[in-house]
């Protein structure tokens, strides 16, 4: 608890040290009724390690931080792993996120099948192109699907957005820097909006999808060209970049 | 302290309000208690970061057209920019939240919030 107190022993010190720690972690903590799986958990829970890499490493190669946090893993609850997490080496969680916001009443099969498919496609029509290439194009060309959903995505992440702030009572539109989730979670709104809206109607989605990926790999496309005017009203709006107060 | 001081500023308070001496002093037309909540502090407002950088961008974007990869120097700046600025950030907010002594209004208003001020006798 803390130290640094005033000398005079006052009866409000012990709620301020409690108070201290309200801003961090609870104190331990166990529930009446014991959680199975849920999506909401207190933040005195620790998210699980998943992956095997963590657990194979010998004693001698932690630091002195990662054996305390393996001791506190021992003592706090862990969260429960969702479902779709996996150990495996297939375990994207980039992917994952994709399929959840593919995903319509919960559906998460038809959403996977989906990405599959969608993957599927783009490999095949990969390797159409790499047979049809000449031997100096060959290296140039990406067969591995799962490269070219990562690289297409980064494609299509926006650097900066525009953020409605009030000054003066008008509302502008400044450029803010965007980071992070942010910009994977644009960057995959964008991709699933445009196949679903601005496409044929009759053809299947995961052909919708690989299509725009090829583009977004390739840089083509509604969804670079979204961004791109995104990029480009930011830039006409570059003289309120000093209304950000952050 | 306070529980000391407390019957002599009752006694205060029903003094201001008597009208025994003239005119009372206070005539309050909402009871006499205090909240559950303390008032919020402003922030102060800050000055936006990483403006260069971005000014620097955006011209490269302006001279090649808007194709990224032309710019990728630019946009490589712009982050480790604002990842400091993020850092800086927090680190200033932990400091004020850690040191200080005080409580800051929200935490107060939790903590009153948990230890009301009792309205009837239980």
């Amino acid at each position: 608890m803390k130290e640094e107190e005033e000398e005079e022993e006052d009866d409000d010190s012990h709620i301020f040290k409690m108070a201290a720690s309200i801003s961090g972690l609870l104190k331990p903590w166990t529930p009446r009724v014991l959680l199975v799986r849920w999506s909401r958990y207190n933040p005195y829970y620790l998210e699980p390690e998943v992956r095997k890499e963590a657990y194979s490493r010998p004693e001698s190669e932690l630091s002195a931080e990662e054996k305390e946090e393996r001791e506190l893993k021992k003592l706090r609850p862990i969260k429960a792993a969702t479902n779709s997490t996996t150990s495996s080496l297939f375990n994207d969680p980039v992917l994952s996120k994709f399929i959840n916001m593919m995903m319509k009443h919960g559906e998460k099969t038809l959403a996977r099948e989906i990405m599959m498919q969608t993957l599927e496609n783009i490999k095949r029509k990969q390797v159409e192109k790499y047979h049809k290439a000449t031997d100096g194009q060959k290296e140039g060309i990406e067969c591995n699907p799962y490269v070219v959903f990562h690289q297409a995505l980064e494609n299509c992440k926006p650097v900066v957005a525009l953020a409605s702030i009030q000054k003066g009572g008008k509302y502008y539109q400044v450029p803010i820097p965007v980071t992070g989730n942010r910009q994977r979670f644009l960057a995959m709104k964008w991709m699933i909006t445009e196949c679903r809206d601005n496409k044929h109607r009759r053809t299947h989605m995961y052909e919708k999808l690989s299509q725009e990926l090829l583009a977004a790999f390739a840089n083509e496309g509604n969804v670079i060209r979204k961004k791109h005017e995104l990029h480009k009203m930011a830039e006409a709006n570059r003289a309120y970049a000093h209304y950000r107060w952050w | 302290m306070a529980a000391q001081g407390g019957v002599l500023f009752q006694e205060k308070v029903s003094r201001l309000l008597s009208r025994e001496n003239g005119k009372p002093v206070l005539k309050p037309n909402r009871p006499l208690i205090l909240k559950d909540s303390v008032g919020n502090r402003k922030p102060r407002k800050g000055e936006a970061s990483c403006v260069t950088e971005m000014s620097l961008l955006m011209a490269c974007w302006k001279q090649n057209n808007f194709v990224d990869s032309l710019c990728s120097n630019e946009i490589n700046t712009f982050y480790t920019c604002v990842h400091k600025a993020e850092a800086a950030r927090k680190n200033m907010s932990e400091q004020s939240n850690v040191t200080g002594g005080r409580l800051t209004p929200k935490q107060a208003t939790t903590l009153l919030k948990r230890f009301p001020n009792l309205r009837s006798e239980i």
